[in-house]
């Protein structure tokens, strides 16, 4: 018991929670869990987090991908929105689920690698994300927009001189003829 | 068995609300807002600042504190901070630095 951390039902967390032991989640947290041993996301919890565990049991709503190196199941009642990554999954009826799987050794041998290799892979994620990201959000996000009004403020200018100048010297010819 | 059990080896970093009470016998950084009961057991380690009905410190806090009833150090107790509580009480062997309003 001593090793189980529990995060009761009427708590709100907002940030991480990190370490060894198991972590049964019955409340509302916000952030990422990464624990070495298990999760369990009991009845009526709301986690939007990312968690990575041993092994992940849910039973509440997850918003987040989880990823249990030996495993993830849920159980009736569960709802989750998110990827689910792990040795063996389990998806028990009643279960809600709208994301990914991937199961299999495959997801076993990527766990421990990133075990083994956390500091050198979450870098490397970041550097696959952020070049997909950039040319999508430059049309889409506000930088995009801001970059195109400065495009745009600056252009006004030149043309007005030019329009002045023909326009001038479009008088000046009538004005000639 | 309290609501919430922060145990050993674990470590929260962030903002915790909850109305119920909390026993943190890992590691705490950021804010912890309670209701009720705070207990920091002997081996935790907070560095937050922490509000609750009452709290009673066995471990480590750099933070100031509120409770709104009472404040007990325990022999073994460390606190680096101000104190802000109607009742405070200081054991034997409890360390601690900082500024105490009683609401005198």
């Amino acid at each position: 018991m001593a090793d189980v951390t529990v995060i009761g039902q009427g708590i709100f967390l907002r940030g991480s929670i990190k370490g060894d032991g198991d972590v049964e989640i019955r409340g509302r947290i916000e952030g990422d869990v990464e624990v070495a041993g298990e999760v369990t996301i009991g009845e009526g919890a709301l986690v939007k987090a990312d968690v990575t565990a041993r092994r992940i049991t849910v039973r509440g709503a997850v918003a987040g991908n989880l990823t249990g190196e030996d495993g993830v199941r849920l159980e009736e009642g569960a709802r989750v929105v998110g990827d689910l990554r792990g040795a063996g999954i389990g998806i028990a009826e009643g279960a809600l689920l709208r994301g990914n799987v991937q199961t299999g050794t495959g997801g076993e041998s990527r766990g421990r690698a990133r075990q083994q290799a956390a500091p050198a892979r979450a870098p490397a994620r970041v550097e696959r994300v952020e070049p997909r990201k950039a040319p999508a959000l430059v049309p889409k996000g506000t930088a995009g927009r801001k970059a195109a009004a400065a495009e745009e403020r600056p252009a006004p200018p030149p043309p007005v001189v030019p329009v002045l100048k023909k326009g001038s010297r479009a008088a000046l010819r009538k004005r000639s003829r | 068995m309290a609501n919430t059990v922060i145990s050993q080896g674990i470590t929260i970093e962030g903002e915790l609300t909850t109305d119920d009470d909390v026993v943190i016998e890992g590691t705490l950084r950021g804010k912890l807002v309670s209701k009720d009961t705070v207990k920091v057991e002997t081996g935790a380690v907070i560095e937050a600042d922490i509000t609750a009905s009452s709290l009673s410190v066995g471990g480590q806090i750099t933070g100031n504190v509120t409770a709104s009833d009472r404040v007990d150090l325990m022999p073994g107790a460390r606190l680096i901070g101000d104190v802000k509580a109607s009742r405070l009480t200081i054991a034997d062997g409890a360390s601690f630095k900082g500024n105490v309003d009683m609401d005198v």
